[in-house]
């Protein structure tokens, strides 16, 4: 009897976990380039007495256990900025980021330059091109970014010379799915999986990609997690009652 | 509950993103004003089971793991220095800025404060000043006799006194470019000042290489839209209610569980 108090308890910490996930999706509804995690949950057979020690098998109890997050990767929706720094990523690609802990990978596109003329991110880290850092000019004028991502500016007298400033690195995985996300937007992978060049996707200047939490899903999967775990309360809550009234009856001293 | 938390992060987020856009709005109509858009990023993972860790000793490994996220968190507020429109008062003394640069201002103590605002006037000693009252540098003195005002795109500025038929050139305009001029601090009076992520300014001529030309008897309006300011506050308050939401869940199943206890 005590099996479904434990079984319930199991659900409800998982419960929580996902209540914990959806509460990040939710505080990062606005978070451009931001992309949702949902839970996955296995089941937990726990392991059984040895057959020959009873008579009668003894029955397997199976537990609740919050096997996974997975990150959906699915794109989010593009609004148009109209800034000519901000770029949205149409594809599987990443912009690759130069960070002190190494490079790491970001679908959010809202970049700046700063001080020296390097374009860098919010935080800003700089942003690779194919060779490196992409550096710019003080007096470049009209930034344009074409859909391969080869930046390019006007320059000079009355901006008469185009120049280019450089390509922006766009990098695909075979298993987007081992991408860990290592907040601020970035994502790291593991040494194993290796970042291979992407010439599928394409560069979108002045739009900027928004979050992929769609707010509606997210609710009606916090209902029910929360209606969920009511229900296992009151369960809980009847079986205790049922033990209660167990010890009573057995305990009841005939007159 | 770390939801509980979680959404609080992200209740203050859109509280801030409101303030942002509310400030956007308020300064419509403000001559020279940047639109600021509020940046966020997510907060650390925890990872309570890492992805490819080993779960058994043939090599077989964890697909995915579990990442619990913190909440997020706003990274900047950068204004976007687009162009904003050119409207026209016939005024002499109103200059818009057409492409890269800010007018220098000295403020009164002596700092140097940087415009796009060129709404100004003359003072008692007919020096050109803005609307606060402060000196455009170089500072450019009017004749008290002037007839009439002319600034070409050049930034030169031209008087005709009384008796002459030829105008004079009486002083220039200089503009001020910026690497990164998202960097620069705002001090309100439609004011910025050079910051080290701004890098310093590189002075020059209008119409010169780099440099955007001047319009006389014109204004740069606000860069603001009001349509896509108002979608983005209807974004906020709505993502602002569902993190409320957030709160209330985890409140119900926290309450479901004290309720436990009889």
């Amino acid at each position: 009897m005590q099996n479904a108090l434990l079984i319930g308890l199991s659900r409800q910490v998982a419960l929580g976990r996902e209540l914990d996930v959806i509460a990040n999706n939710i505080a990062n509804l606005n978070t451009s380039g931001f992309k949702s995690d949902g839970a996955v949950f296995e089941e937990f057979i726990s392991p059984t007495a040895r057959a020959d020690n009873f008579l009668i098998p003894d029955r397997r109890v199976s537990f609740v256990q919050d096997r996974a997050t997975w990150i959906d990767l699915s794109a989010g929706a593009l609004e148009r900025t109209n800034n000519p720094l901000d770029v949205a990523v149409d594809g599987r690609g990443f912009l690759v980021v130069q960070t002190p802990r190494g490079e790491r990978y970001t679908r959010n596109g809202g970049l700046q330059i700063n001080s020296n003329g390097e374009l860098v991110t919010a935080e800003g880290y700089q942003v690779l091109g194919e060779s490196g850092p992409i550096t710019f000019q003080p007096k470049d004028q009209q930034i344009t970014i074409s859909s391969d991502g080869t930046i390019s500016v006007r320059e000079g007298e009355n901006a008469a010379t185009e120049s280019q400033r450089g390509q922006l690195r766009l990098v695909s995985f075979d298993q987007p799915g081992m991408l860990q996300k290592d907040g601020t937007s970035l994502f790291s992978a593991p040494p194993n999986i290796v970042p291979q060049a992407d010439k599928t996707s394409r560069v979108i200047q002045g739009t900027i990609e928004k979050s992929n939490v769609r707010g509606v899903v997210e609710m009606t999967r916090m209902i029910e997690v929360t209606r969920s775990y009511t229900q296992i309360a009151t369960l809980l809550s009847q079986q205790a009652d049922l033990q209660r009234s167990a010890i009573e009856k057995l305990a009841e001293v005939p007159n | 509950m770390r939801a509980l938390h979680t959404a609080a992060t992200g209740m203050m987020a859109q509280e801030l993103n409101v303030q942002v856009i509310s400030n956007n709005i308020a300064n419509m109509r403000t001559t020279g004003y940047k639109r600021q858009r509020a940046e966020f990023q997510d907060l650390l993972y925890e990872y309570v089971s890492r992805v490819g860790t080993q779960t058994s000793a043939q090599g077989n490994i964890l697909p995915a793991g579990i990442e619990l996220g913190s909440g997020v968190k706003t990274v900047g507020t950068p204004r976007l220095m687009s162009q904003g429109e050119l409207t026209q008062t016939g005024k002499d003394f109103d200059v818009a800025i057409r492409g890269e640069g800010f007018f220098k201002i000295l403020l009164p103590d002596g700092r140097t404060a940087y415009t796009r605002d060129g709404s100004f006037e003359l003072d008692a000693q007919g020096r050109l000043v803005t609307a606060q009252g402060n000196l455009v540098q170089p500072s450019i003195t009017i004749p008290q006799n002037a007839m009439s005002v002319s600034v070409n795109t050049q930034g030169q500025i031209f008087v005709t006194i009384p008796g002459s038929n030829t105008p004079s050139q009486v002083g220039q305009l200089e503009l001020s470019i910026f690497v990164n001029k998202a960097g620069l601090q705002s001090i309100g009076d439609n004011l910025y000042l050079e910051t080290p992520a701004s890098g310093a300014p590189q002075n020059g001529n209008p119409a010169t290489d780099g440099f955007g030309n001047l319009q006389q008897g014109f204004l740069e309006q606000a860069n603001v839209e009001a349509v896509s300011e108002i979608s983005d506050l209807i974004a906020a308050q709505r993502a602002y209610e569902m993190n409320a939401k957030v709160i209330s869940a985890a409140d119900q199943m926290l309450s479901a569980t004290s309720n436990l206890m009889r």
